[in-house]
C-alpha cells in the first residue's frame, strides 16, 4: 500500500513537472526581460551600414555628438555638450562632455571621436555618403582632450542634422581586431564597441535571429530619469507578419515592427493586452517613373498615371485611413514645402486627356510597362495591384514584377537598367529636406536609388545646391519651396502618403517614446510595468 | 562487401564535383548585385565599385571558378555578403536547429507510416486499407505551407494549446550550447522544464513537415509487405499454422525493411527540401530560413553554400543508406558488376 | 483499355480520375464557370475581405476580388504549368534514360552522374535559385521546375530500359538487325510506356505542389494572377480574421494534387501485375 502511494506521488510530481513545461510561464513582469520583436539588422557593425533596422543598433549599443529626440524631432547634443561654426561654415568645433565612459570602463576623449570619423570615412560604406563629398579624414582633428574640429571643403547646410548618423566607437576594443587593414569591420559585425545606454552580448548574437542587451549602469546621461529601468532586453525578430502579429496578441514579444499593417490594428487594439501606438513619422510613400525610359519622358504621360492613381481609396480603404496624403517629396510635417501644396487627385478622365495627348505627341503609352515590387512588403504589391486595375480601365498595361530591395537597387545605378516604374518608402535618415528633394531630385545624385526617378532640371539642380550650401535657415525654406514647386508641377513620380507610424506594443510597455529617426527604438526611455 | 562500399564511395564524388560546379554556375548568374547589397542604402556607384573590387567579384569568371573549387574544398565558403560573418560560421549555428527538426520529423514519419503500412497491407482491399490509401496520399498532397498555417490557426491560436513559433519560449532562454539541439543540450543541463518546453515547440513543425514522409512511408511499407506476402514462403507458413500477423512482424517486415531504408535516403532530401516552407511560418532559425532570406539578399555565398552543405548531407546519407540495405540484403551488394 | 476498366473498378482510382476529369473540365470552361471572371485582374477595394456569403461563396480578397472564382480561374493555371513542365522534364528525361540504359561505358555513366548532379540538390532550393535566375516570375518558376524534375524521368526510365535491354525480344530485333535507335523508340519506349505515365501522373502532383510553394515563397507567379500558392501568401497578413481567404485556395491545391497522386497510384497498381494478382 505505501509504495503504491509513494509510486502514485511520483507519477503525478512527474505529470506535474511535465506540465509545467507545456504552460507558458507566468507573466512576472519584473523578471521577465523585454522582448523587441523588431527586424535585427545585417551587422552590428555601426559604421557599415544604414538602413531602418540598424537604427535600433545605432541608439542603442552606441551614442553620437548629438541626437533626435522627440516627434517632431529636435537635435539635441549627446555626447557633444555644444558646438560652434565659423561664419564661412566650413570649421565646426565640438566639445565633448565630461566623464563620459564606454562600456568597458574606459573614458572617452576627442582622439577616440577624430578615430570614429576617420573610421566611418575610411570604410567608405553607406553612412559615409552624408559626409565623404564635403570632409576629408585629414580634416577631423582633435584639437584639445575634449574639442574636435571639422574642416570642410564646401558649405554643407545638412551637415549638424546628419551627425547622429556617426557612432563613436572604441578603438581600444577595436584594435586587437583588425585583421587585413579592415578597420576591425569582421570583428565589430559580431561585437559591440559602444558607449550606449544598452550592451549588445556578442554570445547571444545570431544574424537576424537572436540579441541579448543587457543595461549600462554607467552610461553617461545616467539613469535618474526612470525608477525601473530595463536590465535586459531580448531581441527576437520574427519572420511572418501574421505570425508577429499572433505573437503580440499572446505576449511572447512586446513589440512588433514599426509596419504593422492596417488591417491589424483593430484586432491588437481589441486585446486587453496589446495597444498600438500611432505616431505621425516622416517616411513617405512613392511610386517612382523612370523619367528616362519613354514614354515617362513625356510629361503629360507622367501626369496620365499621377492622375490614375486612386489616392482616397488606397489612403482611407486599403490602409484604412491610418495614414495622412502627401502630395510631395517631402514630409507634410517638415519644414521646406510650399503652404499652399496640392497634391494631384484620382481623376481618370483628366489621366484620360493626358494620356491622349502624350500618345499624339508620339510617347509609347501602348507599351506593357513594368512595375517592380518589393515581395516582402505587402504594400507595395497592394498599390501595385490596385494601379494596375485601373489603369486598365484607361487603356494601360502595366505589369506587376517581384523584385527585392537588393535587386532593384542594383538595377539603379544606370538608367537603362532602372525599372520603368517601383514602390518604396524614404525613410528619416536625417531630418532636413536634404534628405528627401534634395537627394531624390539633384541630378548629382543620379545612379542612387534614391535619385533612380533620373529627374533633370537644371533649375531644380541650382536651386537645391544653392539650399544645400546656405546657412540661412530662411533662405534655405524659400529655395526648398520653390524647387518643391517647380518638382511637383513636373511630376517625375507619384508621392502618395505620409506614414503614420504603427507599432504594436503590449501595454506592459511605458514610456515608449517615438521619434522618426529610429523610429522608436530608444530603449533607456523604457520600463515595464506589471 | 568491402568492394561494395568503397565503390559506392567513389560515385559519389563525382556527383559532389559536380554539384560544386553547379552551385558555382549559379552563383555567377543570379541577379541582384551582392557589391550593391554590401554597400548598402546610401551607396554610390564609387562605392560599390570598390565593394566589387574588395570581394574579387571584378575578375575573369574562369578565375573565380577555380578559385571557388578551392575555397569549398578547404571549407571556407567566404563570407556572406549580407552580414559580413564567415559563411561557415552562420550554417553552423543554424544547422541544429533543422537537423533537429528534420530528425524528429523522420522519426514520427517512420515509427507512425511503417505500423499504418503494415496494418493496410494486412487490411488489404478493406476499410482500413482504402482509408489508408486516401490518408497516405493526402499527406503527400497537401501543400506544407498551407498546412502549417491552418495548424498554426487552430492549436497555437484558437485552442491555445502549443507554442506559436520559435524553438523555445524567449521567455525561459535556450539551454547552454553544447550541440546545438535544444532536446540535448536540455538535458546536459539536467533543465527537464526546458527539455519539455522544447519538445512542445517541436509539435506542430515535425508533424507538418512528416506528413508527406509519413504517407510515402506507410505507401511503400504497405506495397513492400503486399509483395513480399505474395511470396510463396509466406505461403508455406500460412499452411502450416502460423497466425498472419505472426507472419507480419516476424517475417514479412524484415524483408520489408529493405523499401523502407531506401525511402529514407529519398525522404532526407525531401525533407531538408521540405523545411523552408515550415521554417518560415515557425520561425524556426533553421537552414531553411537561411536560404530563403540568402535569396532575398542575393546573399550568394550563403545560399551556394547552402546548397552544398545539404547536397553532401544527402550524398552521405544515401551512401549509408545504400551500405545499410547491402547490409541487411547482401544480394544487392553482388550486384555491382 | 483493361487498365481503365481495372481502374474503374478500384474506388480510390477512380476517384482520382474523377477529380482530374473535373479540373480539366473546370480549367476549360473557366470563364464561363467564374462568377465574376474579371476578377482575375479587377480590384473592388469597397468589398475587400468579406467573409463567405451567397454573392460570394469562398468570400472576397484584400482587394475585394471574388474568391470563388478565382479558384475556378486558378485551376487553368496550375494544369497548364503542370502539364508544360512535366512534358519538358519527359523530353529531356527520357531521351537521357533511354541512351544510359541502353549500353554500358561512358557515356552511359556521365548521364546517370549528371542525373545524380541533379538529384544530390535538394530540390526546393534549386528551383528557388533557379527561379531568380531568370527573371521572377512563373516562367523561370516552370523552367526551374523542369530542370528538377527530369532526372526523375531519367531514372526511370533507365531501369525500365536496363531491364528491357535483356528481354527476348530485343534480342531478336538486334538479330534482324534493327538499328539500336529504331529498338529504343519503336520498341522500348512503348514497353516503359507504363513506368513513365505513372511517373508522370505523380509529376504532375508534385509540379502543382511546388509550383505553389514557389508562389508563396515569391518566385514563382506574380499578381494579378489567380494562382492559388499566391494566394495563399497573399493571405498570410489577414490572418486569423479572413480565414476563408487562404482556406479554399489550399483545398484546392490539396484536391487537385490528391487527385493526380490518387490516379498515379491506381494506374500503377492496375499495371503491376504483381499486385493485380493479390486482387483476386
Amino acid at each position: 500500500m505505501r509504495l503504491r502511494s509513494r509510486f502514485i506521488r511520483l507519477l503525478a510530481g512527474a505529470a506535474a513537472v511535465l506540465a509545467a513545461g507545456f504552460v507558458a510561464p507566468s507573466a512576472d513582469a519584473q523578471q521577465r526581460p523585454l522582448v523587441w520583436g523588431d527586424t535585427l539588422p545585417a551587422t552590428l557593425d555601426p559604421h557599415a551600414i544604414f538602413d531602418v533596422p540598424s537604427q535600433f543598433v545605432l541608439l542603442n549599443a552606441y551614442d553620437g555628438l548629438y541626437r533626435y529626440q522627440g516627434n517632431p524631432p529636435r537635435l539635441v547634443p549627446w555626447l557633444a555638450e555644444s558646438h560652434t561654426t565659423s561664419a564661412d561654415g566650413l570649421t565646426w568645433d565640438f566639445t565633448l562632455r565630461a566623464g563620459i565612459k564606454f562600456q568597458d570602463g574606459s573614458d572617452m576623449n576627442a582622439e577616440d571621436v577624430v578615430y570614429s570619423f576617420r573610421r566611418l570615412l575610411g570604410m567608405n560604406r553607406a553612412p559615409a555618403a552624408a559626409f565623404s563629398p564635403v570632409l576629408k579624414p585629414e580634416n577631423v582633428t582633435a584639437t584639445g582632450p575634449r574639442t574636435i574640429r571639422f574642416v570642410l571643403s564646401r558649405p554643407y547646410a545638412p551637415f549638424l542634422a546628419a551627425i547622429p548618423l556617426v557612432a563613436i566607437v572604441n578603438p581600444r576594443v577595436i584594435a586587437p581586431n583588425i585583421a587585413n587593414n579592415d578597420w576591425g569591420a569582421a570583428w565589430l559585425a559580431a561585437n559591440t564597441a559602444g558607449s550606449g545606454a544598452y550592451r549588445i552580448d556578442p554570445a547571444t548574437y545570431q544574424t537576424r535571429v537572436s540579441m541579448d542587451l543587457a543595461r549600462f549602469p554607467g552610461h553617461f546621461m545616467g539613469w535618474s530619469h526612470l525608477e525601473r529601468p530595463i536590465d535586459i532586453v531580448r531581441a527576437r525578430p520574427v519572420l511572418e507578419t501574421s505570425t508577429r502579429v499572433l505573437a503580440l496578441l499572446r505576449g511572447e514579444i512586446d513589440a512588433t515592427d514599426s509596419y504593422l499593417p492596417t488591417d491589424q490594428v483593430e484586432r491588437v487594439e481589441r486585446n486587453a493586452r496589446t495597444r498600438v501606438a500611432r505616431d505621425e513619422s516622416m517616411r513617405v510613400f512613392i511610386l517612382r517613373m523612370n523619367n528616362m525610359k519613354a514614354p515617362f519622358d513625356n510629361r503629360d504621360a507622367r501626369l496620365c498615371f499621377a492622375h490614375a492613381f486612386n489616392y482616397q481609396g488606397f489612403n482611407d480603404v486599403i490602409l484604412k485611413g491610418l495614414v495622412v496624403r502627401n502630395g510631395g517629396p517631402n514630409p507634410n510635417n517638415l519644414w521646406g514645402n510650399p503652404p499652399d501644396l496640392q497634391g494631384y487627385s484620382f481623376n481618370l478622365d483628366q489621366a484620360k486627356q493626358h494620356c491622349d495627348r502624350a500618345r499624339a505627341a508620339g510617347a509609347p503609352i501602348g507599351r506593357e510597362i513594368e512595375i517592380h515590387v518589393q515581395s516582402e512588403l505587402e504594400q507595395t504589391v497592394q498599390a501595385a495591384q490596385m494601379f494596375q486595375a485601373d489603369l486598365r480601365k484607361i487603356g494601360i498595361n502595366l505589369r506587376i514584377v517581384t523584385n527585392t530591395w537588393a535587386g532593384i537597387t542594383a538595377a539603379t545605378t544606370q538608367a537603362q537598367t532602372t525599372p520603368d516604374m517601383w514602390v518604396h518608402w524614404v525613410s528619416t535618415y536625417f531630418v532636413d529636406p536634404e534628405n528627401w528633394i534634395g537627394q531624390m531630385y539633384d541630378s548629382q545624385f543620379h545612379g542612387t536609388w534614391k535619385a533612380s526617378a533620373w529627374y533633370k532640371n537644371d533649375q531644380v539642380d541650382d536651386l537645391l545646391r544653392r539650399a544645400r550650401s546656405s546657412l540661412d535657415q530662411a533662405e534655405r525654406e524659400r529655395l526648398y519651396q520653390q524647387a518643391t514647386r517647380i518638382v511637383v508641377a513636373d511630376s517625375p513620380d507619384i508621392w502618395v502618403y505620409n506614414t503614420l507610424n504603427l507599432r504594436g506594443l503590449t501595454r506592459r510597455v511605458q514610456g515608449y517614446t517615438f521619434s522618426p529617426v529610429g523610429s522608436g527604438g530608444e530603449l533607456r526611455l523604457v520600463s515595464l510595468t506589471n | 562487401m568491402a568492394r561494395y562500399v568503397i565503390r559506392r564511395l567513389l560515385l559519389a564524388l563525382p556527383a559532389l564535383f559536380g554539384l560544386i560546379l553547379l552551385t558555382f554556375v549559379l552563383s555567377r548568374v543570379i541577379p541582384g548585385d551582392p557589391a550593391a547589397t554590401l554597400a548598402g542604402d546610401a551607396a554610390t556607384p564609387a562605392m560599390i565599385a570598390e565593394i566589387r573590387a574588395q570581394y574579387g567579384l571584378d575578375r575573369p569568371v574562369i578565375e573565380q571558378a577555380f578559385i571557388h573549387v578551392r575555397q569549398v574544398l578547404t571549407g571556407d565558403f567566404g563570407k556572406s555578403v549580407f552580414s559580413g560573418r564567415p559563411v561557415a560560421e552562420e550554417i553552423l549555428q543554424r544547422l541544429p536547429a533543422t537537423l533537429e527538426l528534420t530528425f524528429v520529423a523522420l522519426l514520427i514519419a517512420v515509427f507512425l507510416g511503417v505500423p499504418l503500412g503494415l496494418f493496410a497491407a494486412l487490411n488489404h482491399n478493406g476499410i482500413i486499407d482504402h482509408l489508408v490509401r486516401v490518408v497516405s496520399v493526402g499527406g503527400l498532397a497537401l501543400a506544407s505551407f498551407w498546412l502549417a498555417i491552418m495548424l498554426q490557426l487552430l492549436f497555437a491560436m484558437e485552442l491555445d494549446l502549443l507554442p506559436l513559433r520559435g524553438r523555445i519560449d524567449v521567455a525561459l532562454g535556450m539551454p547552454p550550447r553544447v550541440t546545438g539541439f535544444v532536446l540535448l543540450d536540455s538535458l546536459i543541463a539536467g533543465r527537464f522544464d526546458l527539455l519539455m518546453n522544447g519538445i512542445s515547440h517541436l509539435i506542430l513543425p515535425a508533424i507538418t513537415l512528416s506528413l508527406p514522409g509519413l504517407a510515402t512511408i506507410a505507401r511503400f511499407t504497405r506495397s513492400g509487405v503486399l509483395e513480399v506476402l505474395q511470396k510463396d514462403f509466406v505461403l508455406y507458413a500460412q499452411a502450416v499454422g502460423y497466425g498472419r500477423f505472426r507472419l507480419a512482424a516476424i517475417y514479412v517486415l524484415r524483408n520489408a525493411v529493405t523499401l523502407v531504408v531506401t525511402q529514407i535516403g529519398l525522404l532526407f532530401g525531401a525533407l531538408i527540401s521540405g523545411a523552408v516552407a515550415v521554417e518560415a511560418i515557425f520561425d524556426w532559425p533553421g537552414l531553411g530560413t537561411y536560404s530563403v532570406q540568402a535569396i532575398i539578399s542575393a546573399d550568394y555565398k550563403a545560399l551556394l553554400a547552402v546548397t552544398l552543405v545539404v547536397g553532401f548531407v544527402y550524398a552521405v546519407v544515401n551512401v549509408l543508406v545504400d551500405v545499410a540495405q547491402a547490409i541487411i540484403d547482401p544480394r544487392v551488394a553482388e550486384d555491382v558488376a | 483499355m483493361m487498365v481503365l476498366r481495372v481502374l474503374l473498378r478500384d474506388p480510390v482510382a477512380a476517384l482520382g480520375l474523377f477529380i482530374v476529369l473535373f479540373a480539366i473540365f473546370v480549367a476549360i470552361f473557366a470563364n464561363w464557370l467564374a462568377p465574376y471572371p474579371n476578377d482575375a485582374f479587377e480590384s473592388h477595394l469597397l468589398q475587400r475581405l468579406k467573409p463567405p456569403s451567397v454573392a460570394f461563396p469562398f468570400g472576397t480578397d484584400n482587394l475585394g476580388r471574388d474568391i470563388f472564382s478565382r479558384v475556378i480561374l486558378g485551376t487553368r493555371n496550375a494544369l497548364l504549368v503542370a502539364v508544360a513542365v512535366i512534358t519538358a522534364a519527359m523530353l529531356i528525361g527520357v531521351p537521357i534514360g533511354l541512351f544510359a540504359g541502353w549500353r554500358e561505358g561512358w557515356l552511359s555513366e556521365v548521364l546517370m552522374r549528371t542525373t545524380d548532379v541533379f538529384l544530390a540538390v535538394p530540390q526546393l532550393i534549386l528551383a528557388l535559385a533557379l527561379g531568380q535566375l531568370l527573371a521572377p516570375g512563373i516562367g523561370a518558376a516552370m523552367v526551374a521546375l523542369a530542370l528538377t524534375y527530369w532526372p526523375f524521368f531519367a531514372r526511370t526510365v533507365f531501369a525500365e530500359t536496363r531491364r528491357l535491354r535483356g528481354s527476348l525480344f530485343v534480342d531478336a530485333l538486334a538479330g534482324i538487325g534493327a538499328s539500336p535507335l529504331r529498338i529504343l523508340f519503336l520498341h522500348v519506349l512503348p514497353n516503359a510506356a507504363p513506368a513513365v505515365l505513372v511517373r508522370a501522373t505523380i509529376g504532375m502532383g508534385f509540379t502543382i505542389l511546388t509550383a505553389a510553394i514557389l508562389g508563396f515563397l515569391g518566385v514563382g507567379a506574380t499578381p494579378p494572377s489567380p494562382d492559388w500558392g499566391l494566394a495563399v501568401s497573399e493571405a498570410r497578413q489577414h490572418l486569423p480574421e479572413a480565414w476563408w481567404f487562404p482556406t479554399f485556395p489550399g483545398l484546392a491545391i490539396l484536391v487537385l494534387v490528391l487527385g493526380f497522386n490518387l490516379l498515379g497510384d491506381g494506374l500503377r497498381d492496375a499495371a503491376d501485375p504483381k499486385i493485380r494478382r493479390s486482387k483476386r
